[in-house]
């Protein structure tokens, strides 16, 4: 009668136990970065007994979460504004927060799209719906904003927009058909293989973009987050950054 | 009226129905014990329930012959039906009820509104709400309602039973003298002697869902 | 002004959305759930399934499921597009069809108790008053099952209010143009904006007030005269 409770009762303590010797690292980080640190991680994980458990999403959003005192170890933001309000909230070990990377924008279409897009100009003229990331909220929607502002465009392009939740998503209506281009960074459409790039934001053009991180105060893991903190600014991790098509701060 | 019914089967849950007769009298009746069959024999008529076998024909008209695989529509068939149980429609007033029947699918009207209201007595009651009435006065409006739909025939499934004496026999009067007034023939249910005495030329014995016994009333009953 | 004018034009606009779904599901959920409560035919219990599938799965599957539907290439979206020149996802039209199919199976299930206790010895005599069946559907059946029937209007229109997970997927939240009360909500809680959340919540409970009191007259006024 006592087995199969007891079963699950040494079963959990395992679990327990195999998460206490391995500790967990917390990575919150922004959508954009989600190919590039995983593969940092996994190669981070051949060499060390801690396990990087990632949290991806719109910045905006995983502030938001940090906030409200979820549980991460390291911050990676894909603008400096979002490490601002954690700052400001003393949330961040400041001694640790890092510019980390850039990227640029580009415009991308679907890849059997017939539409002749050489400029933002031409989004006016050829195209009836955008997506970017929410860009009240989102870096990469903000920096498209700030970029498109400076051009004159974006009121104009404005009833065309069609706000997602984060840059993948947009990169994702690119890819699906039903919008018929988009602002995503470049990391993003490189990655991708059912997207072409129409119009590159040269980078003096371009709003400056930058990638900062710091570890979370309330980190239970501290040790953890410097070790992998440290192995991101490796020369390891910067080979993978760069072929990534990151531009590296570091 | 001519009412053939033939080969009719309908297996029920303890027996099975069948009937094989003819019918002449206007006012003839079926009588037997609760449970001998008699609504369903009734329900086949009226085309509300699907015998097994059977050849029904009206006057000549051919209702229902299952070796065809041939049942005329409930809706054709002209059939008054007064059930055992309540049959007004709540959601519609006393005189709505009345004039439900009365559409341009009939094609001949053969008496007037005030006729059947008066006939019946039930003028005082065409602005009621159905759910105010007493079961006598809900009766009689149910037989006015199948009456103005100008049927061919009428089919009433113990319309007196739950009623008082006096009641009873204030509607018997009307029940019994309905063919001269109006010239429609009916099928009269019963499981009451008085009743059937009363109102019936020929009688129909039912038990068990077998014709035991036909004739007149006063010769099988009294 | 309690409400800001961009915040009464989500609320017009959430209005109107969800009573257009609802009026566009009405025919089409009496439809269906009349032969549900009536009769037994096969593929009934497929039928079923299919009808009860927005209510089980996952709302945001659902949006999934819309989103290939309606998707420009292939499917419905794509002969839309390319013959009327119309568009579904990221439009209104898209917001509307996410709140008639999630809403859709409280309509159904509602009806069809309607249907169900309506007593079928009246649509019977009706008949034998020489009825045909859509005078007895219309003039019966109908009137008597209106209480179920209204009670699931209502629910319907109040689960289109309150629709999220599909509509996000298939409509996204574009400002003025598919942003609802609930998503706007949310935006609003995710920018941090309480004060402006707080009054889209009060609207909401406003909206469900309303639409109870107003399933009370109805029903009052229903059938059952």
């Amino acid at each position: 009668m006592f087995r199969f409770p007891g079963t699950i009762f040494i079963f959990a303590a395992t679990l327990l136990l195999q998460t206490a010797n391995g500790a967990e690292v917390n990575v919150y980080a922004a959508a954009s970065l989600t190919d590039v640190l995983k593969e940092i991680a996994a190669n981070y994980e051949k060499q060390s007994s801690d396990k990087i458990v990632f949290n991806f999403g719109a910045s905006s959003i995983l502030a938001r979460q940090i906030i409200e005192r979820a549980p991460a170890d390291i911050f990676f933001s894909a603008d400096e504004a979002k490490i601002d309000i954690l700052q400001i909230g003393g949330l961040i070990v400041n001694d640790t927060r890092r510019d980390m990377l850039s990227n640029s924008l580009v415009i991308v279409v679907p890849n059997d799209s017939k539409l002749a897009i050489a400029s933002p100009n031409d989004l006016l003229t050829k195209t009836q719906k955008i997506a970017i990331a929410e860009p009240r909220a989102v870096p990469a929607g903000i920096y498209t904003k700030e970029y498109l502002s400076g051009l004159g465009l974006w009121e104009k392009l404005k009833p065309k927009i069609v706000p997602t939740e984060n840059v993948r998503a947009a990169l994702a209506a690119v890819e699906s058909g039903n919008v018929d281009a988009g602002f995503v960074y470049k990391t993003d459409a490189d990655i991708s293989k059912k997207v072409k790039i129409a119009f590159s934001v040269p980078i003096e053009k371009g709003p400056a973009i930058r990638y900062p991180v710091a570890i979370v105060k309330e980190s239970k893991n501290r040790l953890g987050a410097e070790n992998f903190l440290r192995y991101l600014q490796s020369d390891n991790a910067r080979k993978l950054f760069e072929r990534y098509g990151f531009i590296v701060k570091f | 009226m001519k009412l053939e019914i033939q080969q009719l089967t309908l297996h029920l849950k303890q027996f099975s129905l069948e009937v094989n007769a003819d019918l002449h009298s206007p006012r003839t009746g079926i009588f037997g014990p609760s449970g001998a069959g008699k609504t369903s024999l009734l329900e086949s008529i009226a085309g509300l329930r699907k015998p097994e076998t059977a050849k029904i024909s009206l006057d000549g008209c051919l209702y229902e012959n299952s070796e065809q695989n041939y049942s005329l529509p409930v809706r054709l068939r002209k059939i008054g039906y007064v059930p055992q149980d309540d049959s007004l429609f709540p959601h519609l007033s006393v005189r709505r009820n009345l004039l439900y029947g009365t559409n341009s699918k009939s094609e001949h009207v053969t008496f007037s509104f005030d006729h059947v209201v008066d006939f019946l007595r039930i003028t005082p009651l065409l602005d009621r709400d159905v759910r105010s009435l007493s079961r006598g006065e809900n009766q009689r409006i149910v037989i006015a309602r199948a009456l103005l739909s100008a049927p061919r025939l009428l089919l009433l499934d113990e319309p007196l039973t739950a009623l008082d004496l006096k009641l009873k026999n204030a509607i018997l009067e009307q029940l019994r003298f309905l063919h001269n007034e109006f010239g429609i023939p009916m099928l009269y249910v019963t499981h009451d002697h008085a009743e059937a005495i009363e109102i019936c030329e020929e009688v129909l014995m039912l038990e068990s869902g077998k014709i035991t016994a036909r004739g007149r009333p006063i010769e099988l009953l009294a | 002004m309690w409400l800001t004018p961009a915040e009464w034009q989500i609320v017009r606009f959430t209005l109107a959305v969800c009573a257009l779904s609802t009026a566009i599901i009405l025919p089409l959920g009496l439809a269906v759930a009349w032969p549900l409560a009536r009769h037994r035919w096969p593929g009934k219990l497929l039928v079923e399934t299919l009808v009860t599938l927005p209510l089980v799965l996952p709302p945001v599957a659902t949006g999934l499921l819309l989103l290939k539907l309606f998707s420009r290439r292939g499917g419905l979206g794509q002969f839309l597009h390319e013959h009327l020149g119309m568009d579904v996802v990221f439009t209104w039209r898209a917001v509307v069809a996410a709140a008639a199919v999630m809403s859709f199976p409280l309509l159904v299930r509602s009806a069809r108790v309607g249907f169900q206790s309506v007593n079928q010895r009246l649509e019977q005599i009706a008949r034998t008053l020489g009825a045909s069946n859509a005078r007895v559907f219309f003039t019966i059946t109908l009137p008597l099952a209106a209480r179920g029937i209204i009670a699931g209007i209502v629910l319907a229109f109040a689960r289109a209010v309150g629709e999220f997970g599909a509509t996000i997927v298939v409509a996204g939240n574009i400002p003025g143009k598919t942003t609802t009360l609930s998503l706007e909500i949310f935006e609003t809680v995710q920018l941090g904006h309480d004060a402006s959340a707080y009054r889209l919540l009060i609207v909401s409970a406003l909206i469900a007030f309303g639409a109870v009191w107003c399933s009370e007259v109805l029903m009052k006024r229903s059938a059952l005269r």
